[in-house]
């Protein structure tokens, strides 16, 4: 659906993107991961034609961004990252301008006014002046801008920033509702946004492409597993114990009211029985014992400071 | 032609949704109110002093053309009121995204832009109409030559409007795209009397003559004599062309930047 090949972006002598190249599927959720000033934004207003590329190409549903800007643009909808609304005009006068300018034909207008009104819950805040309405709301109405369309492809910069947590997961809900008839770029630089959201990640970091993965392969990418394990005493002897364990690489001993202890290995069950095994053997009293899930934002934060493996 | 009608339709609600029509239109048909009350009296102390056989020679059209060239340079300041928020609103707003994401043509928009400010503009003209009309019902004015005028109006508020979004697309911030704007017209106004002043020609180029070309005020003047010249409209039609191909330009290298 979207190609993108050697695409590069100049700001001067700044480089914003550097040498970029992914694709995505038909009905795919794309998360864009990165810092602020990664380049998320840049490479999302190339592909929407808003703005030209220094070099490399870009290809929506077959259309090149470059050379057919107009049929791409009909096939894109798209939320900047302050959503486009005119403050001094009413939601439904807003929304009808949007049709208008999509050149939606006058006898559909109507009934996709109303789809996307219900779709994005704007229906009780319809007759009010945009200028007025929460900060939730205006989010809601920029996204019913970039859906009135019916576009093949969603682009959306940022699109829960500054939401409240309730919002946050109703504008999730919403995505996720697209999935399957939409493809989804979706940018964000919150972690647990993309894996709640998302059917693969694009980690990007100073302009390039540092880790490009689905979100299901990611927890398999190599990294060591983390294994809690709750006990009832724990002791200097326990924890040289776990370390004696082949493939083990790191203990820790936390105790917070409940005695734990954090092992870091290779990631297989062998290893895992092991742990357990030793673990009752040197009497520390095995309560419960559980893997830590391989948090993305360790994996991510590693990814961007340049090394693999796991601090804590 | 769909994107424009949508902006032209959206520009001029935007218009009227914030109080600038009204003051804008309010102050405009104030001023010119003023001007036309002092110009009511000028015409009666005229008329009295023909009545006695003085001022020969002065008639109502005559005074007349001195209220239009006063409206022509009212106009000059009422313009950078309508058109300082065309672009430089969409600037800040960050609303530029939404045009030029859209399936529409950048001249689609710069056009669009243009003609709703032009359409409010010549709404303010159609309603100061009503001077005429008290002409008409008090005095005997030549029509044709009413007609002229307007005519020249319309054309010279084609120029101020084209002007006025060039210099809104150079600028994020309205006050400074009204302040230009103003400048602008002034400094094409002057123009007129710059040039008069220099007789001599300096070099190969007769400079009095070419400003004095450059400045609209000469060639709206001729049609407030009820002359229609070819040159005159030429001027006014190209004038807002090229200004509205400079607005195509600037608005187009705002995304390469």
């Amino acid at each position: 659906m979207i190609e993108v090949k050697e695409l590069t972006k100049k700001y001067g002598e700044r480089l914003a993107v550097d040498h970029i190249s992914f694709s995505v599927k038909r009905g795919e959720i794309l998360g864009f991961l990165g810092q602020n000033g990664a380049g998320k934004s840049t490479t999302m207003k190339i592909l929407t034609g808003f703005m030209p590329a220094t070099s490399g190409t870009a290809s929506v549903a077959g259309f090149d961004v470059f050379e057919n800007p107009y049929e791409v643009k009909k096939r894109i909808g798209y939320l900047p990252e302050n959503p486009p609304i005119y403050l001094e005009l009413l939601v439904s006068e807003y929304l009808d301008f949007v049709a208008n300018l999509r050149g939606i034909p006058g006898a559909q207008k109507k009934q996709k006014m109303d789809a996307v009104i219900e779709r994005c819950q704007l229906g009780e805040v319809r007759n009010r002046l945009i200028g007025n309405l929460s900060k939730g709301y205006k989010q809601r109405v920029g996204l019913a801008q970039a859906l009135i369309h019916d576009p093949e492809v969603l682009i959306l910069d940022e699109p829960t920033v500054g939401l409240d947590p309730k919002q946050v997961s109703e504008a999730r809900g919403l995505i996720k509702s697209l999935r399957s008839e939409r493809t989804v770029i979706y940018s964000t630089h919150i972690l647990s946004e993309v894996a709640a959201t998302c059917d693969r990640i694009i980690i990007i970091d100073q302009g390039r492409i540092v880790s490009q993965e689905s979100i299901n392969a990611l927890g398999a990418t190599g990294l060591t597993a983390k294994t809690e394990l709750v006990v009832q005493r724990s002791s200097e002897s326990v924890v040289r114990a776990i370390l004696g364990v082949k493939g083990v690489q790191n203990v820790q001993s936390l105790s917070n009211g409940k005695e734990r202890i954090i092992v870091e290995s290779d990631a297989s069950e062998e290893i895992m029985a092991e742990i357990a095994k030793v673990t009752v053997a040197s009497g520390a009293g095995l309560i419960r014992m559980s893997p830590v899930q391989l948090a993305l934002e360790d994996y991510y934060l590693n990814l961007i400071s340049g090394k693999r493996g796991i601090s804590i | 032609m769909k994107g424009a009608t949508a902006i032209i339709k959206k520009e001029i609600r935007s218009y009227f949704c914030s109080p600038i029509a009204y003051v804008v239109l309010g102050v405009f048909l104030f001023v010119m109110g003023v001007i036309f009350a002092k110009f009511v009296d000028l015409y009666h102390r005229f008329n009295t002093a023909q009545q006695f056989g003085q001022a020969q020679g002065i008639t109502l059209d005559k005074l007349a053309t001195y209220l239009y060239q006063n409206m022509a340079f009212i106009l000059c300041f009422v313009t950078p009121f309508l058109t300082m928020r065309l672009f430089s609103e969409e600037k800040r707003q960050n609303t530029l995204e939404l045009l030029f994401t859209a399936p529409v043509r950048e001249i689609e928009i710069v056009l669009g832009k243009f003609f709703s400010a032009y359409i409010l503009m010549l709404i303010m003209l159609a309603l100061s109409s009503f001077y005429v009309l008290f002409m008409v019902l008090w005095g005997n004015p030549e029509i044709k030559i009413i007609g002229a005028t307007y005519l020249g109006l319309a054309l010279a508020l084609a120029c101020y409007v084209s002007l006025g979004s060039l210099i809104s697309a150079m600028t994020s911030s309205q006050a400074i795209a009204a302040v230009w704007t103003f400048i602008a017209l002034l400094f094409l106004w002057l123009l007129q009397s710059l040039g008069q002043g220099i007789t001599a020609s300096w070099g190969p180029i007769q400079w009095g003559p070419t400003l004095v070309y450059i400045s609209p005020l000469g060639h709206f003047n001729s049609f407030t004599e009820g002359l229609i010249h070819v040159k005159d409209v030429v001027y006014f039609l190209s004038f807002t062309l090229f200004t509205i191909f400079l607005t195509h330009r600037v608005v187009e290298s705002n995304r390469w930047r």
